[in-house]
């Protein structure tokens, strides 16, 4: 029997707390792809359980069960005992990783970070560094973005936003979703070098990284669209879209950040109506993105996304509008698979600051 | 029980195993050992591995896998959700699990005969939420966002509308099933009425998994009333609810719902849900539904009867969204109990005894005397209603003596539902954990639904070991790692 698992054991009471009423079962996007209790939170509280008394060997079926997880914390929301079942898959996952059980594509994705300071390996990232009131952290994704980020830093200008840029490095939010706990601590001293703060406020464009900044920094972290919504006014409003508009609210943000209302007002202030999807705000729906099953289940990661897409669509929506970088490419992929299979026009998907931008430039 | 019961295994080889893939094919079937492990749980409190997990699509699959158990001798146990309280999914002589979530098709929704056909693996909430549009449903239980129609006729499972409504079965018109010998047969019709012999479609509700593998369900539906209110109502005692509880029925007044908390799941809803329930001994939630002239005038009368009764609080709703939240608060009551402290897991015993309905007040006030005499927590709550009464323990799982005082307390509450000529299950079942004391409440039918068993399943292939031929307490397998007297039973 491998070595004991001192780390999830702390969370054995967890275990306990989970009465496995199963009510997580049918708001799991793995589960309700799946099917089989394995993959369903419930399943992986009774596997982590599994793992602290010996009883489970962390073997390939395991580990891809727990790493399949996709962390939208939805099973959180629902469950009545308030179990932490994504915490759980966190430990048991720093567990696994530290048993050299991470993987493969995740390995690359934590080399990258730790050998570039980015999750893609960019070594000829741009980063429009400039002084400003308020330190504006861009995040990977967008960094990878280079027209859409200067745009988006246009948009803030516009709106009086003063915004501080720096040679940033990767938050270490990936690092802690895939359980490389190690790599992590290091990246969180490097990002305080390349990311250092006072006490200015801190803007963020992702959802994931506002939520790990806050952890990092023991403090709140903007996110953009909080500080948008603040200044957005209707005069500076030049091209209303009038568009019917379904919005897909990204996990971190609605259930992590528990920022719903932001993004609606701003939509409407905008000029459009919103149609709401079956599960919208605090329950929405993962877009297949999350936990960073994207690397390396390519499969269930399309299913999801399409499952989501498709409850986009039957509202009848002219586009889907979202707020996270990683939503955004999921929905677009499920968009053209959607679209195939109906025989149609993918429907639109835009981040919602490329929405903005064109109303108010 | 007296005598030591010996559970002989009936295990799946090998062979067997691959005698199933080719039946259902490879990627149906699974045997990875965090497969085998996960479905060795359920939601009661027992455990056991099974040899396989197989997920067919077809009864002719499933007809075929009981014929091949019949001639390799090993079990199998069917399964829904997961969702059962009392140990009913648990394979506790090995064997396979068969689960039927995917076979999950509504297959028709026919208004005009006033009924509806699914498969076993159809989530209840699933149904519901198609039937709404026939303006039709089918009343569940508190666990019906996860419970499969399946599990609830396996059951006859019921909820908090089973005093106006009734429970699974009196919705049960026709099933098929592939019966344990392996012969697909279809019981009782698309009729609302028959008179046409045995009703083994009754019969087979309730049955556990022991008489048969259900694979299709004909299913009556009831109206979606016209209008709902609720009405709560807040007593300094626990006794107060229960007398109000027994008064409003005798008026007669009918409610949809007529639930009854204690004062610690009062407690534990607020915390789960905030919905701010005024703290108190004992706790009200009365719905009426129906023609909004009738609703106003039961809920008027209900109200006289909560006041005379001496209630110091009373609310009344008629806003969806707020009767949505109340009932959402007490449907997730029992998961609920699990965070009130932190130190303690929410343990199902006791858990759904049901009394004759003037026998609430005594139930209640026995159970909290129990409580107080073996210093542990057994909050009261349930469908007063119709006379069904949750308990649940909440202990130390590690803790051995936790346990042994709740099994005295538990025996001493079953005594009492006893006494009273009341049940020890209204709606879960018996399985493991009740099969002691079900014992002593059925001795003298006993041998006769064994009769049945042994005569439809000569070879115990289906559910071995379940209801009456659980002849141990509920202290074996269980799921938690307690050790009694240097022995640990997780590992029995």
């Amino acid at each position: 029997m491998s070595a004991k698992f001192t780390d999830l054991e702390k969370l054995k009471r967890e275990t306990f707390n989970c009465t496995m009423c199963g009510f997580c079962k049918n708001v799991c996007p793995v589960f309700l792809d799946v099917g089989w209790d394995t993959g369903s939170p419930r399943g992986r509280i009774t596997m982590a359980y599994g793992l602290i008394t010996g009883e489970l060997e962390p073997d390939d079926d395991l580990v891809n069960r727990i790493f399949q997880c996709t962390q939208c914390r939805d099973c959180w929301r629902r469950c009545p005992g308030k179990t932490k079942c994504p915490d759980v898959v966190l430990a048991a996952r720093r567990e696994l990783v530290k048993r050299g059980r991470a993987v493969e594509a995740q390995k690359s994705v934590a080399k990258n970070i730790r050998e570039t300071g980015n999750i893609f390996a960019d070594l000829e990232v741009e980063f429009p560094e400039q002084e400003g009131d308020i330190s504006l952290f861009i995040g990977c994704q967008h960094l990878s973005r280079t027209n859409s980020t200067k745009k988006n830093i246009r948009l803030l200008k516009t709106l009086g936003v003063s915004p501080r840029i720096v040679r940033e490095v990767c938050c270490g939010f990936p690092l802690e979703v895939m359980g490389f706990e190690a790599e992590r601590e290091e990246q969180t001293e490097r990002l305080k070098k390349a990311f250092p703060v006072n006490s200015e406020p801190i803007l963020t464009f992702c959802p994931g990284c506002k939520v790990h900044l806050e952890k990092i920094y023991g403090r709140e972290v903007r996110h953009v669209l909080q500080e948008i919504n603040d200044r957005l006014t209707p005069e500076k409003i030049i091209k209303p879209l009038n568009a019917k508009v379904t919005y897909h609210d990204p996990c971190d943000l609605s259930r992590g950040a528990k920022i719903v209302r932001e993004p609606r007002e701003i939509l409407k202030k905008i000029g459009c109506e919103i149609i709401e999807m079956k599960h919208a705000k605090d329950t929405s729906r993962c877009c297949g993105g999350g936990g960073g099953i994207l690397t390396w289940d390519v499969e269930i990661s399309d299913r999801m996304g399409q499952a989501r897409m498709e409850e986009a669509v039957a509202t009848g929506a002219e586009m889907v509008v979202t707020a996270c970088p990683t939503c955004e490419q999921s929905l677009k992929k499920a968009a053209r698979a959607v679209a195939d299979k109906n025989i149609s026009k993918p429907v639109p998907v835009y981040h919602i600051l490329d929405l903005l931008f064109r109303a108010i430039r | 029980m007296g005598v030591v019961m010996k559970i002989i295994e009936k295990r799946a080889g090998p062979e067997s195993i691959s005698a199933i893939r080719e039946i259902v094919g490879a990627e149906h079937v699974r045997t990875s050992k965090a497969d085998l492990y996960v479905y060795g749980f359920d939601a009661g409190m027992h455990r056991n591995i099974p040899d396989a997990v197989v997920r067919p699509e077809t009864p002719e699959q499933i007809s075929q896998i009981v014929k091949l158990a019949n001639e390799r001798d090993f079990a199998i146990v069917p399964r829904g959700a997961g969702t059962a309280l009392c140990g009913h999914s648990i394979p506790i002589a090995g064997g396979i699990v068969l689960d039927l979530q995917g076979m999950n098709q509504i297959k028709e929704i026919n208004p005009g005969d006033l009924l509806c056909v699914v498969e076993p693996g159809v989530v209840c909430d699933n149904l519901n939420e198609a039937l709404k549009n026939y303006r039709f449903f089918i009343p569940g239980p508190a666990s019906s966002e996860a419970a499969t129609i399946g599990g609830m006729v396996a059951t006859n499972a019921s909820g908090d509308k089973a005093l106006k409504y009734g429970a699974t079965r009196d919705y049960v018109l026709g099933m098929q099933v592939v019966m344990p010998t392996g012969e697909i047969v279809r019981y009782g019709t698309r009729t609302l009425k028959n008179a046409s012999g045995y009703q083994m479609e009754k019969l087979l509700v309730g049955m556990e998994g022991t008489l048969g593998i259900i694979t299709e369900i004909t299913l009556k539906l009831a109206p979606l009333p016209e209008k709902t209110a609720v009405c709560t109502a807040a007593f300094r005692e626990l006794v107060e609810a229960g007398q109000t509880v027994a008064d409003i029925i005798a008026v007669p007044i009918f409610p949809a719902q007529l639930e009854l908390m204690s004062d610690i799941c009062v407690k534990a809803v607020n915390k789960a849900t905030g919905l701010g329930l005024p703290e108190c001994g004992g706790f009200l939630l009365i719905a009426c539904d129906g023609h909004p002239e009738a609703v106003k005038d039961e809920i008027r009368k209900v109200r006289e009867i909560c006041e005379k009764n001496g209630a110091f609080f009373m609310d009344y709703t008629e806003d969806p969204e707020r009767i949505e939240n109340l009932w959402k608060g007490r449907k997730q009551l029992l998961a609920s109990l699990s965070i009130l402290k932190p130190e303690f897991a929410t343990i199902m015993l006791a858990d759904d005894m049901a009394v004759p309905i003037s026998k609430v007040p005594e139930a209640v006030k026995g159970f909290l005397e129990i409580q107080d005499k073996y210093d542990i927590y057994i909050p009261p709550y349930g469908h007063a209603g119709d006379g069904n009464l949750h308990t649940k323990v909440l202990l130390d799982p590690e803790n051995p003596d936790h346990w042994l005082q709740a099994e005295k307390a538990v025996r001493e509450i079953y005594d009492l539902v006893l006494a009273l000529g009341g049940t020890v299950t209204g709606e879960h079942g018996i399985a493991i954990s009740k099969a002691e004391y079900f014992h002593k409440e059925r001795a003298d039918s006993i041998p006769f639904m064994r009769a049945i068993k042994r005569t439809l399943d000569p070879k115990n292939i289906l559910n071995p070991y379940k209801i009456f031929d659980w002849e141990k307490s509920f202290l074996h397998n269980l799921r938690y790692p307690v050790k009694f007297a240097g022995k640990n039973e997780v590992a029995e």
